[in-house]
């Protein structure tokens, strides 16, 4: 008893210490932590920040004229960001169209009905397609999916809806492979991995007992699909779609290969055109001037608050279906 | 026709009731386990059997046999034979779809469809009648009706059914159930979520469904077995240990084990 009594403020004392070495080691790691949250924040600042700085010389010079004009002289020096503005808007807006139906079906047939032995291969097939760096899309699409669609599908579909009004403007010839079309079509295959996975997710965040009462009223798959499993995760959907518009938007690489890179608006589909990204790579080497320099920053600061805000609209979706499975 | 069933799972003075649906020898696996053993049994029609013993004794397994929703997950198989009107359900032949329109089920958490409360009701009986909206305007208002609930929802068709409270979903539940007018109505612990108020309403419920409908009631709650049920099978481990009229069970039950988990010995 009274050995205990005596060796007590001994362990007191040692406690103690250790009490006030956790405490400080405690508030090293909340701070080394909190700066690296931080850090984050301010990096996104100073990005803002020194694109605004940059594209300040254009964006006076210009006004708001800047975003509706469509000229691009770099001779004369009068710069319009219609052009790339429309171009990037229109391809990465049909790429969506043609991603969205195929990752969606690829999603219902991997949640739903595909044998199971198969989800794993074919689900790791869909997201090894995110994997492949961009310059090999690009390549692929400047010399096998550009020459292939010229000599066949394109021809094929300006004979078909020649005469035709309003279609006849939007296939209009002549086919020269690469353009706005082409690469829509590049950048739905790159950002069908996103919609994919994450339409995946979402689905199998379906509670199995709601399925289980579609089924039990009678339902078949397509049935308990298309009006309980989608409507249920509409939300989660409509996230992964802005995830993959906003890597549509900023794709700059394998578009730059096959957009053709033409400072114009044409209302055909098969013209060569522009986007914001791809003009930037493509002339920023070669930009004398300040105010030049100034305009493909002012491009980039347009991108920057698209995809922003295409992100962020993205993440609220998301998380509000995170909070509703949550509760 | 209840001279087939082996003699100790008939119930002494039921003979007359005619059967809906005869349960033979069903074996049930998840995998290896075998979670249901040589199950016979024979359920009357138009009238409530309640199934009831300790979590995990395939009392719900049971049930999911019934309309063959287990076949959503693979490495579910069931063997034996379970004859609605004497018709073999679990015949590879036997059509899902039209079984599901025959036998409805309501589960243990409300699962209101995401959309309104109008169209909860009329997405079921659209699947398989095309009749028309003033016809369908009718059904839904009579499902609900059914289900007690129309005087509360009847200002706010429109309304999402998710808008609901969980007692007032899970009649919902059952009014879209009965609104595709099926044979069975299978009810999978349907009070287990719900308040003593809202309980005490589907039980209500349960009582005048079993005019028209035959009822199958997995339930957790001997109380409520007692109170809604006119026969009950009480089952433990996989096996159905004793199957009787629901006052035989709870005042003098042949089994020792019976006696047990109703008087909370064990379960």
């Amino acid at each position: 008893m009274s050995a205990v009594q005596e060796a007590l403020p001994a362990v007191r004392g040692s406690r103690d210490a250790t009490v006030r070495r956790f405490a400080l080691t405690d508030a090293i790691f909340h701070a080394v932590t909190r700066a690296a949250a931080i850090l984050v924040l301010v990096l996104l600042g100073g990005v803002a920040i020194s694109l605004f700085a940059g594209s300040w010389q254009a964006l006076s010079t210009f006004g708001f004229s800047f975003v509706t004009s469509e000229s691009w002289n770099p001779v004369t020096e009068k710069f319009g960001a219609l052009a790339p503005i429309y171009g990037t808007i229109i391809t990465s807006a049909i790429a969506i169209l043609i991603a969205v139906p195929l990752g969606i079906g690829i999603a219902i047939f991997l949640t739903e009905l595909c044998p199971r032995p198969l989800r794993r291969p074919i689900g790791m097939a869909v997201e090894l397609l995110a994997g492949i760096p961009s310059i090999i899309y690009g390549i692929w699409g400047l010399f096998v999916l550009a020459p292939f669609l010229q000599t066949t599908v394109q021809p094929f579909i300006i004979s078909v809806f020649h005469g035709i009004p309003g279609l006849n403007s939007l296939f209009a010839g002549p086919p020269y492979g690469i353009g706005l079309l082409t690469s829509a079509m590049i950048l739905a295959i790159m950002v069908l991995p996103f919609i994919t996975s994450i339409t995946k997710d979402v689905f199998d965040t379906v509670p199995p007992v709601l399925k289980e009462s579609a089924y039990g009223i009678g339902c078949t798959t397509w049935e308990v699909t298309r009006r309980v499993v989608i409507p249920y995760t509409r939300i989660g959907i409509m996230g992964g779609v802005m995830l993959g518009l906003g890597r549509a938007l900023g794709e700059t690489m394998a578009v730059t290969f096959v957009i053709g890179n033409a400072h114009r608006i044409s209302t055909s589909l098969f013209a060569p055109a522009t986007t914001i990204s791809a003009t930037i790579a493509n002339e920023f080497t070669e930009a004398v001037g300040d105010l030049y320099t100034s305009s493909l920053v002012a491009l980039g600061l347009i991108l920057f608050v698209i995809t922003f805000l295409i992100l962020a609209i993205a993440r609220y979706m998301l998380m509000r279906i995170d909070a509703r499975t949550g509760a | 026709m209840s001279q087939m069933l082996s003699p100790d799972m008939t119930i002494a003075g039921e003979a007359a009731a005619k059967a809906k649906i005869e349960v033979k020898n069903l074996n049930f696996y998840y995998g290896q386990s075998k979670a249901l053993k040589d199950i016979t049994l024979s359920l009357p029609e138009r009238s409530v059997t309640a199934f009831i013993g300790p979590s995990g004794c395939g009392k719900s397994t049971l049930l999911r046999v019934f309309n063959r929703i287990y076949e959503l997950y693979p490495k579910q198989t069931a063997e034996g034979q379970v004859l609605l009107d004497g018709q073999n359900v679990l015949d590879r032949s036997q059509d899902l779809n039209l079984l599901r329109t025959k036998i409805g089920m309501v589960f243990q958490k409300p699962t209101p469809f995401p959309m309104s409360i109008y169209e909860n009701i009329a997405f079921g009986v659209r699947l398989y009648e095309k009749i028309s909206k003033a016809e369908m305007d009718g059904r839904v208002e009579q499902a609900l009706k059914r289900a007690a609930l129309w005087t509360e929802v009847k200002d706010k068709l429109n309304a999402s059914g998710l808008s609901l409270s969980g007692g007032q979903q899970q009649r919902l539940c059952i009014a879209r159930t009965v609104a595709v007018k099926p044979e069975v109505i299978l009810l999978d612990e349907p009070a287990s979520a719900l308040d003593p108020l809202s309980t005490a309403k589907i039980e209500e419920l349960i009582d005048e469904l079993q005019a028209d409908y035959t009822i199958v009631i997995v339930t957790h709650n001997m109380q409520q077995a007692a109170r809604v049920s006119k026969q009950t099978a009480f089952m433990y481990l996989g096996e159905l240990v004793e199957f009787d009229r629901t006052e035989k069970i709870f005042t003098s039950p042949r089994e020792k084990r019976t006696q047990d988990y109703i008087t909370g010995r064990f379960g």
